[in-house]
């Protein structure tokens, strides 16, 4: 389907989008609904992916350049497919980015910040009392 | 021993039936826990049943209303929360095996305000993984498994609040709450054929609750009906000093009575909600716009602005749920997550620069200003809320054709109260919804037309046959 823009989501968008966004099933393809998934008995990350966006060579430059920050902290985590994996979705990344990007602001357009300022703080603040978290790494 | 019919009254219903004293709250809640801990794991729509907190906290009502001290239409009435509200004492697993074991000290501040107003905790509703904060290919990224939905169990409800959509669906609880980043009250409503309003961002206190991306994560209630829904608001509603998100006092509470809808509401359609209808979804929504045109005379047609709301508000999450979830990522127990994206998502979420967080806080701005100035010709945008049915279990969503959803990026972009009630079915008796959004803080409005809405047409009134096999 095409966006309202002319722009046409990918599948891969889809996923990425899906990843943010908590209405995951709201973009599927209407031959998918009545039928089962192949990659329901195929692992998914072996799925071949479809050709990503095109990319301005600047825009993939930058792409690269997130991927490669990721590897490089975070790389010995990742196998081989995750590391594909991430490339394509970072490309769907990327053109949503360049399209937010080309959007017209001026400098004096405010931010949508939705925090307030602290007029009058408690005379004791509330704080959460500590979790017991057995699975919660120790340091972050 | 009630009827089958019981499980799926109103919460007002029921409520009568309390306050007169013909409906035991003791007993309620031992028939809905008994039907959860028959139906729950078919469905596996619960992460866990609460029966003592259920139990003590129906025989505290019961001995209040006896004594003549009733405190209004949702004492006695048993419920689901999900489980990413913190309730003391017990599991609150974000639906993720990392947090498989956290528990809190302390209630979230929506479980409290149910608790003050007598409202009885079944348990806690199963759900997405970090309701989808890291990213899911599969209705089984979930502690639970995938949440089947009760119209047909070979499809699934819809996430994040998935469990939440299959326990009121499936007649297990009265009502059930959920929460929505971006379309997590709104699509399980519409897959589940039941009524969930998305509150106006920061009209129910979010503290005590997990955190994915503070600038859009709303609360709200999953029912059978719009009253339901706005009687369950007003008990949930109002500022919070817990939480800086929420608005001023004097405009955060809410009160409802059927009488305070008074207004003559403009009305418009959405022309460019949706560009097409699949699997069964466009002839229900034809006769439901037919409907609509009768019940809302002079009902005109507008188009939501085209811009990159869509780019603006996945970034928005993107980046939030990477300083929310960092020491998940950070820890590397990103990889303890079930599903295959929500295990590396997050590396590359931490990587947007704090320049196009902000270029999309401004482009989210600009949008506010521009729905600002549709509401002020209109009171409610109507459009359906998925412009599909249900989706297979098994569906891969990373090999679905996407398309666009520029009412739920704007929706949750500028925060706006939307209501998903039940609209029709599809020849495979899947429901369909219809989604009613109004201005920010304008959640009277959204609510007034969906019930408009349901006293004209009786879908809300259909549910699934749960076979007893």
């Amino acid at each position: 389907m095409s966006a309202e823009n002319g722009s046409v989501i990918s599948r891969r968008e889809f996923a990425r989008r899906a990843a943010f966004v908590s209405a995951a099933a709201s973009f599927s393809p209407a031959e998918l609904l009545t039928r089962e998934s192949a990659a329901a008995v195929a692992p998914p990350l072996q799925t071949p992916a479809p050709s990503g966006p095109k990319l301005s060579p600047e825009s993939q430059a930058e792409m690269e350049s997130r991927v490669q920050a990721v590897f490089t902290q975070y790389g010995s985590r990742l196998s081989d497919a995750q590391k594909s994996d991430l490339r394509r979705i970072a490309a769907d990344g990327q053109a949503a980015l360049d399209r937010l990007r080309a959007f017209p602001t001026d400098n004096g357009d405010g931010p949508a910040l939705y925090l307030k300022p602290l007029i009058e703080r408690e005379k004791k603040p509330a704080v959460p009392a500590n979790a017991k978290f057995a699975g919660a790494p120790k340091k972050s | 021993m009630p009827g089958e019919e019981i499980f799926y009254l109103s919460v007002s219903e029921l409520a009568k039936r309390i306050e007169s004293k013909k409906l035991s709250p003791v007993e309620l809640t031992k028939v809905f826990l008994d039907r959860s801990q028959k139906f729950g794991p078919r469905f596996n729509a619960y992460a866990m049943l609460t029966p003592e907190i259920a139990m003590e906290q129906a025989k505290a009502a019961e001995k209040e209303i006896q004594r003549g001290h009733y405190r209004g239409p949702l004492h006695g009435i048993p419920y689901a929360a999900k489980d990413l509200l913190a309730v003391k004492g017990i599991p609150t697993t974000w639906g993720a095996k990392p947090y498989a074991s956290q528990v809190f000290e302390y209630n979230a501040t929506v479980i409290d305000h149910l608790k003050n107003v007598g409202a009885v905790m079944l348990g806690k509703a199963s759900m997405i993984e970090l309701a989808g904060g890291s990213g899911y290919r599969f209705a089984s990224a979930s502690l639970q498994g995938e949440a089947k939905n009760p119209w047909d169990p070979t499809c699934w409800t819809c996430g994040s609040s998935s469990g939440s959509g299959a326990i009121v669906a499936a007649g297990l609880a009265a009502f059930a709450i959920g929460t929505e980043t971006w379309g997590s009250i709104i699509c399980p409503s519409a897959f589940c054929g039941i009524s969930g309003l998305r509150p106006t961002y920061g009209r129910v206190s979010r503290y005590g609750a997990m955190a994915l991306a503070p600038s859009m994560d709303k609360i709200g209630p999953m029912a059978r009906s719009a009253e339901d829904c706005a009687r369950i608001f007003a008990a949930i509603a109002g500022h919070d000093q817990k939480d800086r998100g929420t608005v001023p006092i004097d405009k955060g509470a809410f009160t409802y009575s059927p009488s305070v809808e008074s207004r003559k509401l403009r009305v418009a359609w959405l022309s460019n909600a949706w560009k097409s209808y699949e699997g069964g979804a466009g002839k229900p929504v034809a006769t439901a716009k037919a409907s609509l045109k009768k019940i809302f005379s002079g009902m005109k047609e507008v188009a939501l602005p085209v811009g990159p709301w869509e780019d603006a508000a996945s970034l928005i999450v993107q980046v939030e749920a990477a300083a929310s979830f960092r020491s998940l990522i950070r820890s590397g127990k990103l990889s303890d997550l079930t599903d295959p994206l929500a295990q590396i998502l997050g590396y590359l979420n931490e990587q947007y620069s704090a320049a196009d967080y902000q270029q999309a806080l401004k482009v989210r701005e600009i949008l506010q200003k521009k729905m600002d100035a549709i509401f002020l010709s209109f009171d409610v945008l109507v459009a359906p809320s998925q412009p599909i049915p249900a989706t297979p279990l098994n569906l891969n969503l990373e090999t679905g054709l996407a398309f666009p959803d520029p009412q739920g990026a704007i929706g949750n972009l500028c925060g706006l109260p939307a209501l998903s009630v039940p609209c029709g079915f599809t020849e495979k008796n899947l429901p369909i919804g219809m989604q009613f959004m109004a201005g920010a803080g304008d959640d009277i409005a959204a609510i007034q037309a969906a019930r408009t809405f349901q006293l004209h047409t009786d879908w809300h009134k259909r549910h699934p046959r749960i076979h007893q096999g």
